[in-house]
């Protein structure tokens, strides 16, 4: 199945939130963090994971769900969160620790959740799987719609918690799909020296569940592959592995030197930059005209730049509310 | 007339909450290695199959990351599972998902998200099954902020306090101790088999009980615990020392109140736990009596707790470990300064 | 006057395989009590393997075995003093 003419456009309208969305927090992140780069400091304190490169995967997939279906990411989750539809404004106010964010200011960056949109994402690599797997079972056992996708890295696919995960899945002939963003590093270890196969789809088979490898980090192609997946899932037909190429253009955190990386790979990377091989495919295609483009990056920077405001201008709760919500 | 004595192992008293609050809510499910037709290797889920059948009684793979990470997913999207842990001893391959999920969880989304799952899991050594299949990790578990725990010394909690777990919307740990299942091949302490009800109640989740009145000394415990406690207070009672014995019966929310209203009603205190004797439970209790006013005790409190040693196989090494009523009477015995 | 007549409560002479001892793991109605035929009355242990001994009769339960206890297949454990008019 290929992307119809609206879904293109949203496709690229979400990178483009998405790819703003990091650039200003990018920004922010790094005011009173110079001369002297301690992590604490600042409007944005702790770490952070942007996930510039990488938003085709969350767009491709995100595309075919709803709000009912669940996600859950990882400690790099901004571009899925925004491409599962997370309240733009509460997320940036939960990422500056403000009253008014997700979670009052107890989640953070990788603590993300939106219950309106059966969003979650969690810090420990490889431990979304098992909770995708749950959610998956409840509709299965409700007999309610929804599928679940759990998001991870390619480094996730060598943890326990993924072949566990993955076989459960298979076992109890589960709707949920896992779709792993190959970004080639986990953090300065390169795939190929910590992963026994060349792609991690050729896994699937170990837990007899389809697995499809996308090269090429481009949102209509993911679009296909997942909405594949996603239908089966829907239909009944269990599990699926995804295994999508993507290009993490930043560090694996702030701060990162990446001095890990080849020479040239980086500015090689930044040449593939997805979004504006998107922008120009849609121009050259005819499916965006320059009006329709320019309106789209219009909308796209007030919904950031509205985020990052309220965010601004929020306040923060009382220090003795973190006391709160520790039980049900 | 008064309702027909009817007395339950704790490991049927499980198995009936289980089934009378799956009965009543359909989103009570339950999943772990063979709870199903087998009925859990402690009898805990004893008949579960047999009515539910495999939807709602589900034997697992021996995969706790993934089992243990679906409860807190499927918890998370309105059901309510008891997973089971066989061991608690086997925490450590899933404890990212009990440590920082399920009891996280809640808080991380400001509270916009309950994960109202029960891991039941089994505790307790004896019986020589060696140091990852003996332990009690009471402290461990207790040291963890959003989790709630439950420990039960006899089936009339068992039942009770099982229905409230199942009901309560925060996660809860419910920590069985092996020796009072009434498992034959284990050995069981019969004081834990107790006349139980038929029909459904609720033991409140965090209020200790005063299962023998004293005015010399108090006993607070846990678990098995309580009835070592209990032999020693008959000798210490031969003596004629007065103890009271307190059941915590749940660790948190810890009832601090009624730990210090006995202890200043005696002024002495010994705690009795199985779990290793520093850094947990024994400490706990002591501490949340002396900071709140040291004044009230004649004595220096005194603990009988495992000692700080990996658990031994050999059977007479593992018998001089643990806690027992005799080392309760030396204690007591201490506090009270009866003993010449 | 009524006539009281002892039901013995006996374990069955085929319930496990093997001619080996067994024990009473657990009682789970104390003596002197009241039960109903079909109660669950003890649990006795063969092998690992428990098995359930239920009351054949309703009455008042005089145990003669107690828990701990070996017992042999056919072994009368309690009687039910079955009363009736």
């Amino acid at each position: 199945m290929d992307p119809t003419l609206e879904q293109k456009q949203w496709m690229y309208r979400q990178m483009l939130v998405s790819r703003l969305f990091e650039e200003r927090v990018e920004q922010i992140y790094l005011e009173g963090k110079t001369p002297v780069f301690n992590m604490a400091n600042g409007p944005i304190p702790g770490e952070m994971h942007l996930s510039n490169g990488q938003e085709p995967c969350a767009v491709g997939v995100c595309a075919h769900l709803n709000a009912e279906d669940i996600v859950t990411a990882t400690h790099r989750p901004h571009h899925q969160a925004i491409a599962k539809g997370v309240d733009l404004k509460k997320m940036a106010a939960e990422i500056f620790g403000k009253a008014t964010g997700l979670s009052g200011g107890r989640g953070g960056h990788m603590h993300l959740f939106d219950a309106n949109v059966n969003f979650s994402c969690s810090g420990i690599v490889g431990q979304g799987l098992g909770p995708a797997v749950g959610a998956a079972l409840s509709r299965k056992m409700q007999k309610k719609s929804g599928v679940a996708v759990s998001f991870l890295g390619e480094g996730a696919a060598n943890q326990g918690a993924f072949h566990e995960s993955l076989n459960l899945a298979a076992v109890w002939n589960l709707p949920v799909i896992f779709v792993i963003e190959d970004n080639a590093w986990g953090i300065s270890v390169a795939k190929e020296t910590a992963t026994a196969v060349k792609h991690n789809a050729t896994r699937a088979a170990a837990y007899d569940m389809p697995g499809v490898y996308v090269p090429g980090n481009d949102p209509d192609a993911i679009f296909t592959a997942a909405g594949e997946a996603i239908q089966r899932a829907r239909a009944g037909g269990g599990p699926s592995l995804l295994d999508i190429e993507t290009y993490r253009l930043a560090g694996h955190f702030m701060g990162d030197a990446e001095a890990y990386r080849p020479e040239g790979e980086k500015e090689g990377l930044l040449k593939k930059d997805p979004i504006l091989g998107y922008e120009s495919a849609l121009l050259a295609s005819g499916n965006l005209s320059e009006s329709e483009n320019a309106e789209i990056k219009d909308s796209a920077k007030r919904a950031v730049d509205e985020a990052i405001e309220f965010a601004r201008e929020s306040q923060f709760s009382n220090p003795e509310s973190a006391l709160e919500h520790v039980f049900a | 007339m008064a309702a027909k004595e009817r007395k339950l192992t704790v490991a049927r008293a499980m198995a009936e909450a289980m089934s009378q609050e799956m009965r009543a809510d359909e989103q009570v499910f339950v999943m772990g290695e063979d709870v199903g037709p087998l009925g859990g290797v402690f009898g805990n889920t004893r008949g579960l199959y047999e009515e539910f059948g495999k939807e709602r009684v589900r034997d697992t793979p021996i995969s706790e990351t993934a089992f243990m990470g679906a409860a807190v997913g499927a918890a998370a999207d309105g059901m309510r599972p008891i997973v089971e842990l066989m061991f608690v001893d086997f925490f450590g391959v899933c404890f990212d998902a009990i440590y920082n999920l399920m009891a996280k969880n809640t808080y991380f989304s400001g509270g916009n998200i309950n994960v109202p799952a029960v891991i039941m899991t089994s505790t307790g050594g004896g019986y020589s099954d060696g140091g990852q299949h003996s332990q009690c990790l009471y402290g461990t578990f207790a040291h963890l902020p959003g989790m709630k725990v439950v420990v039960p010394s006899n089936a009339f909690d068992a039942k009770g306090m099982l229905t409230a777990a199942i009901r309560d919307n925060s996660p809860v740990i419910y920590m069985f101790h092996k020796g009072l299942q009434g498992m034959g091949w284990l050995g069981t302490e019969a004081g834990a088999t107790v006349n139980v009800p038929e029909e459904q109640y609720t033991v409140e989740i965090g209020k200790a009980a005063t299962v023998s009145e004293g005015h010399d000394v108090t006993i607070v415990s846990l678990g098995m615990g309580v009835h070592h406690s209990l032999r020693a207070a008959a000798l210490l009672q031969e003596k004629g020392v007065s103890a009271e014995v307190v059941d915590l019966r749940a660790l948190v929310p810890l009832d601090r109140d009624h730990i210090f209203e006995s202890v200043k009603k005696t002024g002495r205190l010994v705690v009795v736990d199985e779990d290793y004797q520093s850094y947990g439970v024994s400490g706990e209790v002591i501490a949340s009596v002396v900071e709140r006013d040291i004044s009230i005790l004649k004595a220096a409190p005194q603990r009988v707790a495992y000692p700080d040693i990996p658990i031994p196989f050999a059977h007479h090494m593992e018998q001089w470990a643990l806690p027992n009523a005799e080392k309760i009477v030396s204690a007591c015995l201490e506090v009270t300064h009866s003993d010449g | 006057m009524t006539d009281e007549t002892a039901q013995a409560v006996r374990i069955p002479v085929d319930l496990w395989e093997e001619d080996v001892e067994a024990v009473i793991t657990t009682w789970f109605v104390s003596g002197e009590a009241e039960v109903d035929q079909g109660d669950l009355l003890a649990e006795v242990m063969a092998e690992k393997i428990q098995f359930e001994i239920v009351a054949p009769a309703s009455g008042i339960l005089n145990i003669m075995v107690q828990q701990d206890e070996l017992v042999e297949k056919g072994d009368t454990i309690a009687t039910i003093t079955v009363s009736s008019n």
